[in-house]
């Protein structure tokens, strides 16, 4: 059975790609909040 | 409350009945009633699923949880979008090709009755449980707000659930929680403008997060490695991943949000969706805890927020002592926080490191005389150990948000409890028709008696919740007690579950008892070691799945092609 592309970024793949990224970047935005504001 | 909240809470509330019951009309077969009839968009899913996940625990526990420790259990949902890019990538496509009804359904195509069954008990059991719980909570704020007995608040709310419910079915439930997840989210950036303008005119909100953070209210993320502590980035994201694989992949109350999905890539969406809402989510709810410490800086916090306890030990001798202390504290803390903004203007380090140094000890002091107030509570009669952590945000919202806006607060609660317990009574009552009653019970009969039927366990459920919530007794942090009970299961359910996906070799035999094994493992674990609940989920699947594997055949076997068609699809 053909698989249905999502909406954006044309492939799965690359819609998992990018949520994994998502999380990255927040992991990296909260470690640096949380230096920036800890005296 | 003043008129105008009651006002706000009762036009949300009403709002979110109406419109799920008004978009659920139609649901007169059992295609439609568990299934929405597959015609469920994304977006409704995403927001089902997330309104699931977010009970009014999430917002009583978890902003007080960050007033106490900080802001470090975000990582709790580190695996949370891990979780769903796999659960995307094989569950949504496994359960939508078999046309189940339930996730438990495709263990008997896979393994065998007896393991679907062994599997539905253990879901209804920690189902179960877990409803009578999240329904106590709202009970707890009414308690502490208007005055109302446990039981009345408990039994108002289940009634409302269970009122559209069981008319509605999946569909009212789904778009009741679309309606309940728009009112959340207003309700929270309300909760959120309103801490930061009720600090004092010159405490900007640069200042109030360099308090907080002063304070190690922003601790978001943790490094260290320990297998002891809760929140930390690594038990966030292994720990976290199991529970969510678990909890989105095999907790029926999860998988069927997902199930009524038009196609496998609405499905995938809608879960993906979460995956990438779900951490910002939770990290705004967790600022905002931390900024309602902030205001509580500048306006003496009572000692204790739990009111009844507080009245327990202010005739107490000893207490007089104590309160001296903490109002002490809360001088120098609050003197200290105003030499620390100072510092921070002028850029004098030194009267910056002093004023910390001092900002940091009055804390430690107030956190010490609420220590000893707990105490006294003891001492005087009540309860051992008591928590207040579930009281701080409520105290907040009740005392000094403006008329209306406490309100919606409210709403917000209350609507979180309702979108919760209907989705647990909905996912229950499809188990119990679907993998009980026409499995064991009776095989064959018409599409009017199965949906009479389901209509009758969904109401069968909600008064179970309502009665249970009669005797739950609180628990520390209301937040950590639901996913404590969660993974003294789930790591049993993921278990079976990634043998099916993945173990081709693996039957039916090694199946059942490898859920024994692991179920039996979780259990050792919480009585007689201290490892974090979150490592449950890793260890009871790592189980589950060694045990499978040791007692199945070393020969390759294959995955039997899924049915295609649910038993109860008729």
């Amino acid at each position: 059975m053909k698989e249905e592309p999502p909406p954006i970024l044309g492939s799965w793949r690359r819609l998992y790609a990018a949520v994994l990224g998502w999380l990255l970047l927040l992991m990296v935005v909260f470690h640096l909040f949380a230096r920036r504001f800890t005296p | 409350m003043r008129p105008a909240d009651w006002l706000v809470m009762g036009g949300a509330l009403a709002l979110i009945v109406l419109y799920g019951l008004w978009r659920s009309r139609g649901s007169d077969s059992v295609h439609k009633y568990l299934l929405a009839g597959r015609t469920m968009p994304w977006y409704a899913m995403a927001l089902s699923i997330m309104a699931t996940q977010a009970s009014a625990v999430t917002f009583i526990s978890t902003t007080g949880q960050s007033y106490v420790d900080g802001m470090r259990f975000v990582q709790f949902y580190f695996g949370l979008p891990l979780a769903m890019i796999i659960l995307s990538a094989t569950a949504v496509p496994i359960f939508h090709r078999a046309k189940v009804y339930t996730a438990y359904e495709y263990l008997e195509q896979r393994f065998d009755a007896r393991t679907r069954a062994l599997v539905t008990v253990v879901f209804l059991i920690q189902r179960g449980l877990a409803l009578g719980i999240t329904l106590y909570a709202p009970a707890v704020v009414l308690t502490v707000i208007l005055g109302w007995p446990d039981h009345a608040a408990s039994v108002f709310m289940g009634v409302v659930a269970v009122l559209y419910t069981t008319l509605g079915g999946v569909k009212a439930v789904t778009w009741s929680h679309f309606q309940q997840m728009m009112i959340m989210t207003l309700g929270l950036v309300a909760a959120l403008i309103s801490a930061v303008t009720l600090l004092p005119a010159n405490v900007s909100f640069l200042d109030a997060v360099n308090l907080a953070g002063a304070a190690g209210r922003l601790n978001a993320v943790t490094t260290s490695a320990n297998w002891s502590d809760r929140y930390n980035l690594w038990s966030g994201l292994i720990g976290g991943m199991f529970l969510a694989l678990a909890y989105f992949g095999c907790d029926q109350s999860q998988v069927q949000r997902y199930l009524t999905g038009k196609s496998v890539a609405q499905s995938r969406l809608s879960l993906l969706f979460n995956g990438i809402a779900k951490v910002p989510m939770q990290f705004f709810i967790l600022f905002i805890g931390a900024m309602v410490f902030v205001f509580y800086v500048y306006e003496k916090p009572p000692v204790l927020f739990r009111q009844a306890e507080l009245q327990r030990i202010q005739p107490l001798s000893d207490f007089e002592p104590v309160a001296g202390r903490y109002d002490a504290a809360f001088q120098s803390r609050r003197s200290a926080a105003d030499q620390f903004i100072q510092a921070r203007r002028s850029g004098d380090a030194a009267l910056g490191q002093r004023a910390l140094a001092q900002y940091r000890k009055a804390q430690g002091e107030l956190d010490a005389a609420r220590r000893e107030s707990a105490v006294l509570v003891e001492k005087a009669g009540g309860p051992a150990g008591v928590n207040d952590t579930n009281y701080i945000f409520l105290t907040f919202v009740t005392r000094h948000l403006p008329a209306g806006l406490a309100g919606l607060v409210l709403a917000v609660i209350f609507g979180a409890t309702m979108s919760a317990i209907s989705s647990g009574m909905n996912a229950l009552a499809s188990v119990s028709m679907v993998d009980i009653y026409k499995r064991h019970i009776r095989k064959t009969a018409s599409d009017r008696h199965y949906l009479n039927v389901s209509r009758a366990l969904t109401l069968f459920w909600g008064c179970y919740a309502v009665l249970t919530a009669q005797f739950v007794k609180e628990q520390g942090a209301l937040v950590e007690t639901i996913n404590l009970l969660g993974s003294l299961f789930y790591g049993g359910l993921l278990g079976v579950f990634i043998l099916a996906f993945y173990f081709p070799r693996v039957g039916a035999r090694g199946a059942f008892y490898g859920v024994l094994a692991g179920e039996a493992v979780i259990f050792a674990c919480y009585f007689f070691t201290g490892i974090a609940f979150l490592w449950y989920n890793v260890i009871g699947c790592a189980v589950v799945i060694a045990t499978g594997l040791l007692i199945s055949p070393r020969t390759r076997g294959t995955l039997p092609a899924p049915s295609g068609a649910g038993s109860a699809a008729s």
